[in-house]
């Protein structure tokens, strides 16, 4: 039989609290109580951006090429720079598809989890983070579903 | 060249070549030549109390730009729920966490004239203002249209406001911090004086 911590998608904390787990323990709280929305932004960092940085593993596995003379007679703009991807630029496309140099987007996403044009979120290595992330997704598939319910009784 | 300083000059020659600055609703302009200060300014939008108001405004580049938000004040007095009255500090969302490095000045300042068409009155950087706005939504209409006329070029005076202003001014009260309090207080005299001598 699937665990219940399975069934979820969340870890079983261990019956002696450790201090990393002391935040995921807050998190849970939170989100029981309907604080869900607030806390994110009490968290932010100083600089004002989040404090959440991408995955290493995310950054890791990005696509890189080098950028061909037919690609570069295109004149795509890396939307950080502002300048043209040209012939023999170091590109990493992200996945939500758009590309930028890689030295313009590794300083971004070494301080952010999003995509600088479309805001795609990206997963973070901050185990309490991940669990707000995956409460999100839960809760948008809920809302999805009772509007199908809705409309599927009354529309 | 940093990065900061070639976004600039990039970001430069769009916001020079753009059509916007041709209808003379946003304009920036250097002033020093290391890109880390600039001057902006925005035309009041249409059909809002800020209306005819030529609005400047400060903005300093960080060295992290654009990976950190300009950092951008209104020089111009104002009276608006997201907009310090005080110190024309700004409470918009995209100046803080929801900042993009996609973002340009020109998005910055079309989103700040966005901002005054549209206050956020329950995200408020000045309270008393936020307050007036939803509970006399007529005076404060009025008051910022009368600030508008004071410190941005606007068109439309209001004779029985600068009255005020002057007696409290002829009390030997500042003139702008009389403006201020009489504003606060929904322009009752008596408590405004009230308020200056406490």
């Amino acid at each position: 039989m699937a665990s219940y911590f399975d069934d979820h998608g969340v870890n079983e904390l261990s019956e002696n609290l450790t201090s990393d787990e002391l935040p995921l323990v807050m998190a849970r709280i939170l989100l029981r109580f309907g604080f869900a929305d607030d806390i994110w932004l009490t968290t932010m960092g100083s600089d004002g951006l989040g404090p959440y940085p991408t995955a290493k593993k995310v950054i890791e596995e990005l696509p890189t090429q080098i950028i061909t003379k037919e690609e570069a007679e295109k004149k795509n703009t890396c939307s950080v720079c502002l300048g043209h991807l040209e012939e023999d630029n170091e590109v990493k496309t992200l996945l939500c598809k758009h590309q930028f140099h890689t030295k313009c987007i590794l300083p971004w996403l070494e301080k952010v989890n999003t995509c600088p044009v479309c805001r795609e979120e990206f997963a973070t290595d901050d185990p309490a983070y991940e669990e707000f992330r995956k409460y999100k997704a839960r809760k948008k598939q809920r809302d999805f579903e009772l509007d199908n319910l809705h409309n599927s009784m009354f529309g | 060249m940093a990065i900061a300083e070639q976004r600039i000059r990039r970001e430069f020659r769009e916001v020079i070549r753009s059509e916007e600055v041709e209808r003379c609703r946003i304009k920036v302009e250097l002033v020093n030549d290391k890109f880390n200060e600039l001057k902006g300014e925005i035309a009041g939008p249409p059909e809002t109390p800020y209306e005819g108001g030529k609005f400047q405004l400060e903005i300093k580049i960080p060295e992290t730009y654009p990976f950190n938000p300009p950092k951008v004040r209104f020089v111009t007095r104002i009276w608006h729920p997201n907009i310090s009255s005080v110190t024309g500090a700004i409470c918009l969302d995209i100046l803080k966490d929801q900042w993009a490095a996609a973002m340009t000045l020109r998005t910055v300042l079309l989103s700040l004239q966005a901002l005054l068409a549209a206050a956020e009155p329950d995200d408020p950087q000045d309270a008393v203002v936020a307050r007036q706005y939803k509970e006399r939504q007529d005076v404060f209409q009025k008051t910022a249209t009368h600030w508008t006329n004071v410190y941005a070029g606007g068109p439309n005076h209001a004779d029985d406001l600068e009255d005020k202003v002057r007696q409290l001014t002829n009390m030997g009260f500042e003139e702008d911090q009389a403006r201020v309090a009489l504003s606060s207080h929904n322009w009752d005299t008596a408590q405004a004086t009230d308020f200056l001598l406490s």
